[in-house]
């Protein structure tokens, strides 16, 4: 009588922690490398080593040299801050300036609502990576105006998100007391819907980044990212891709993978996030 | 060990816990129960009881996690231990759910006839034609009209009350030996409720099914059981002849129960303190006895088991060491508080207001509201009932100004609110408060309880300190804890919840209170407990009151006056005594003779009404009623209907002189 008859197994709720402490962990140390990057090597990331260009990895280059004689190692290291930077910052532009444009269409509605999401439509109806050659194409390159190509490619994606989270909060009856209780529209929207709409903003943003890191460097791989010299890992890739053939895979296989870390990071972030989120909602 | 003519169910000792990382919830502990073939079983008690975990068990669909002991014996097997196939061959055929929410149960993209018809082919292996034939007598026998047309209807073009019985012939269908039915008239008008629940009696009567029936509504189900098994933190308390157990219960928790249920024969509702504690582990004493009157040492001691009650020749047995014996004292009619003079400042005014929903596009649109005309003096409560679609969520989001009148007014406090904008219109507002249906949803799940109750004293523009200082004065007025302004709406139980909500429109010191449906989504003590504080706000002298309510029983204890609308308009307004005592509208007495009671009920002449609301044309001429009304005649359907005055009330049928002689002899019929 005492037999237990047990059914299925609860997932575990650790599961999401895994997933999001390992995604930080990731990031952070990436992140850090990019900050003490003087302090891990003595090369500055565009010094060039007047006695060996293409020189193999080994004591003085841990990586290397590249075709200009530059070390891989420091432009490794260095070339964090700026795609790291560059996508962090073009993601948060994204995100504030989606989520209040996702907001005033969204709670507004009628004819403000439908001029603002034929606008966002047009640059929807790009895909993502034309759009940022042309948007980069057509302001140019530098780190401010690659920002400003991150945030208008990725913007339109979170006012989308945020105005259909907005249209379901609106008709709750929390915002009906709130509006019953005198509060003004602002103080509606400020205290009551915004706070409530974030969620999917949470969880994609960080999958996000690792997707505008990919923009980044493809756009960097044809010559319309940051300007060369700078350290970069997709200029590194695209200045590197020749030597591979020739045996030399020093210089474009370390960056490349570094990429590769960096984007599984932020996935694992935004996957820790969302199964988060969903273990909240059962 | 399986005895030679087994019960259809039998669950024996049946424990459920089931454990997740970091939680472990003791839903049954103990729990046995049976129901034979052609029973009617009632399963009550409210949430957190475990009735659903019950159900669960017996479809082997226990979630996942759970660790189960003790035997589901189905015919003889263990539903616990069946393999897949067994376990297939049961679900439909053994035994079948009607679920809570029809609609959502049913699947939106294919038609109900669809949905019925495959099931048929495969459990029953009929052919194409068969099925349709089968399924066309099938939705007949639940009572749905034109069945052939409606079996190529897609689930969203179904009434509420359509869809539960669309749902109630799917589970029928693969003809199961029992039938389970889960909370199945929740959210279903009065009138429904009675028709829908006289269908499962139908299904233990004339086929020889069980049905296990599981509500939280006792009086509903006191009629169509035969015997009720009382359910209390997961464990039976008591279980017995419903007449028993409904009538002279001898469980204080199945007493507290019956006791905060309000009756349309308007007696008072006694409230239980505490709630029901949610267990990790089986428990080792009374479950009940924290919040019982009678505890002793004892109940807190050891757990009682379940014996027969002394005396007692049936099967009706308890869990209790000192069971009552004594008659559950049908308290005297609540005191009804002192006439409001009609000297009165009017506090809210609605003058001829029609309410239009416009379609998107431009062209027609859904009258909700034609014509109302309502006040509502300083100290006067007015009740506001009526089934669903008649308007009554309209009329609470016009008083708010939530909808604009297409035409007519709204005055609060002598202002018209259609006059104000902005700043002025937001000091409005707040001299009208609502308490809503639902308490945790209408609260911002991202702000504390300070927040929230502090939300109308920001928009007085009251400085922090001054709005926490009268945050805390009106927590402490309504006996909440003030360890609770920290906390996130998810953290509140239901009744505390509501206990914010009902703090949060008392904050700003409103003119007038509107309270929609404020225990509709409680359990049955928690609705007790959340009708008291009601009762002490209304009593203010200093304000009015609006109660809304599909429930007849609730109004009848708050209210002073009464309107009863039907389809937008009113149809009979009056004081409360007059209206529920002599109701001189067809359609208010109806509705008091379907609504259930655990007592005598409507006293008077009963009048049952023939169609179901969606059925009939609203927006054809003449009385609205006049489709379903057994009294309508030619002129009732050519001609619109005017309030008129019938003694203190007034009510708007031109044949209200002649009802008495209508309703002569017998119930009236069609």
């Amino acid at each position: 009588m005492a037999e237990t008859v047990v059914v299925g197994t609860a997932r575990p709720g650790r599961f999401a922690t895994v997933l999001i402490v390992t995604g930080s962990v990731i990031l952070a140390v990436v992140a850090l490398a990019a900050i003490l990057a003087p302090l891990l090597t003595g090369w500055g990331p565009t010094e060039i080593d007047p006695l060996g260009t293409l020189v193999p990895p080994g004591p003085g280059h841990p990586l290397g040299t590249d075709a200009n004689g530059m070390d891989v190692w420091s432009r490794l290291l260095h070339a964090g801050r700026l795609d790291l930077g560059i996508a962090v910052a073009g993601v948060a532009v994204a995100v504030v300036a989606g989520t209040a444009l996702g907001l005033v269409a969204g709670y507004l509605g009628g004819w403000v609502d439908d001029v603002l999401m034929r606008v966002v439509d047009v640059f929807q109806a790009f895909p993502t990576f034309i759009l940022a050659l042309a948007v980069a194409a057509l302001v140019g390159n530098g780190t401010g105006n690659l920002i400003a190509v991150i945030a208008a490619v990725n913007a339109p994606a979170y006012a989308r998100l945020v105005r259909a989270e907005v249209r379901t909060v609106r008709e709750s009856a929390f915002v009906a007391a709130a509006v019953t209780s005198g509060a003004s529209t602002f103080g509606v929207v400020w205290r009551h819907v915004l706070p409530n709409s974030l969620t999917p903003v949470r969880v994609i943003a960080p999958l996000n980044a690792g997707w505008a890191m990919l923009t980044l460097a493809g756009l960097s791989f044809l010559g319309l990212g940051v300007t060369v010299p700078a350290a970069e890992w997709g200029a590194m890739i695209s200045l590197g891709s020749p030597d591979v053939v020739a045996g030399r895979w020093w210089t474009s296989v370390p960056p490349g993978l570094v990429l590769l870390i960096c984007v599984l990071g932020f996935s694992l972030l935004g996957e820790g996030l969302q199964e988060r989120a969903e273990a909240k909602r059962r | 060990m399986s005895p030679v003519d087994p019960d259809l169910l039998s669950i024996e000792d049946l424990s459920v816990v089931i454990r997740r990382p970091g939680r472990e919830v003791a839903a049954l502990s103990g729990v046995s129960l049976r129901v034979g073939r052609g029973e009617v079983v009632g399963l009550v008690g409210e949430s957190g009881g475990g009735k659903s975990m019950v159900a669960r068990s017996i479809v082997g669909l226990l979630p996942g996690g759970s660790h189960a002991t003790g035997a589901v014996r189905f015919e003889g097997d263990d539903v616990l231990r069946m393999d897949a196939g067994a376990l297939r061959r049961h679900r439909g055929h053994g035994a079948a759910i009607c679920f809570q929410n029809p609609r959502g149960a049913l699947s939106p993209t294919r038609t109900v006839g669809r949905q019925l018809t495959d099931r048929l082919t495969t459990h029953r292996r009929l052919t194409e034609a068969e099925a349709r034939q089968a399924a066309e007598e099938q939705f007949a026998a639940v009572g749905i009209r034109s069945p052939r047309r409606r079996l190529g209807a897609y689930p969203h073009e179904l009434s509420g009350g359509m869809a539960q019985r669309v749902m109630i012939s799917l589970a029928t269908g693969c003809a199961p030996g029992l039938l389970i039915a889960d909370e199945p008239t929740t959210g279903l008008d009065v009138t429904l409720t009675k028709e829908i629940l006289r269908q499962f009696r139908h299904a233990a009567d004339a086929d020889g099914r069980g049905v296990l029936l599981i509500s939280h509504d006792l009086a509903s189900v006191a009629g169509v059981c035969d015997r009720v098994v009382v359910l209390y933190a997961g464990t039976v308390v008591e279980s017995g002849p419903a007449a028993r157990v409904l009538g002279r219960p001898a469980h204080p928790y199945t007493r507290a129960l019956l006791r905060s249920v309000p009756d349309v024969d308007g007696r008072a509702v006694v409230a239980t303190p505490g709630a029901m504690p949610l267990l990790t582990a089986a428990p080792r004493e009374c479950p009940f006895a924290p919040r019982c009157a009678h505890a002793t040492a004892e109940c807190t001691a050891d757990r009682p088991s379940s014996r027969p009650v002394p005396g007692a020749a049936d099967d009706w047995t308890l869990a209790c060491f000192h069971p009552r014996t004594d008659e559950l004292a049908v308290s005297e009619p609540a005191e009804t508080p002192e006439r409001v003079t009609a000297a009165a400042e009017t506090v809210l005014e609605v003058d001829d207001a029609h309410v239009v929903y416009r379609s998107r596009f431009g062209k027609g649109g859904h009258a909700a509201l034609r014509g109302v005309s309502l006040r509502v003096a300083a100290g006067e409560t007015l009740g506001v009932v009526g089934e669903s679609g008649c308007g009554k969520s309209t009329l609470a989001k016009l008083l708010l100004g939530l909808v604009p009148p297409a035409r007519g007014d709204v005055k609060v406090a002598g202002a018209r609110m259609s006059d104000l904008r902005g700043r002025e219109l937001r000091q409005l507002r707040t001299r009208v408060q609502m308490v809503f249906q639902d308490p945790i949803g209408s609260l911002s799940p991202r702000r504390t309880v300070a927040d929230a109750i502090g939300e109308p004293l920001r928009a007085l523009g009251l400085p922090a300190a001054q709005r926490a200082e009268r945050v805390e004065a009106v927590v402490d007025r309504l006996e909440l804890d003030r360890s609770m302004l920290t906390r996130h709406p998810h953290e509140l139980s239901g009744g505390q919840a509501q206990r914010v909500c009902i703090a949060r429109a008392l904050a700003g010191e409103p003119d007038v209170l509107v309270f929609d449906e404020p225990t509709s989504a409680l359990d049955v003590t928690v609705q007790a407990q959340i009708l008291e504080v009601i009762a002490g706000v209304v009593r203010d002298p200093t304000r009015g009151s609006v109660f809304i309510s599909h429930d007849l029983a609730t109004v009848r204890g708050f209210a002073d006056r009464v309107i009863v609308l039907y389809l937008g308009r009113i149809v009979e307004e009056g004081p409360v005594e007059e209206v529920f005592g002599n109701p001189r509208h067809p359609y208010t007495r109806a509705l008091l003779a379907s609504a259930p009671s655990l007592g005598a009920g409507f006293a008077g002449p009963k009048v049952t009404l023939t169609d179901d609301l969606d059925d009939t044309e609203a927006d054809a001429t003449g009385c609205p009623l006049a489709a379903r009304c057994p009294f309508a005649d030619d002129r009732c359907r050519a001609e619109e209907q005017e309030l008129r005055s019938y003694g203190a009330a007034r009510a708007a049928c031109r044949r209200v002189p002649e009802i008495p002689d209508l309703l002569k002899g017998s119930d009236i019929r069609v």
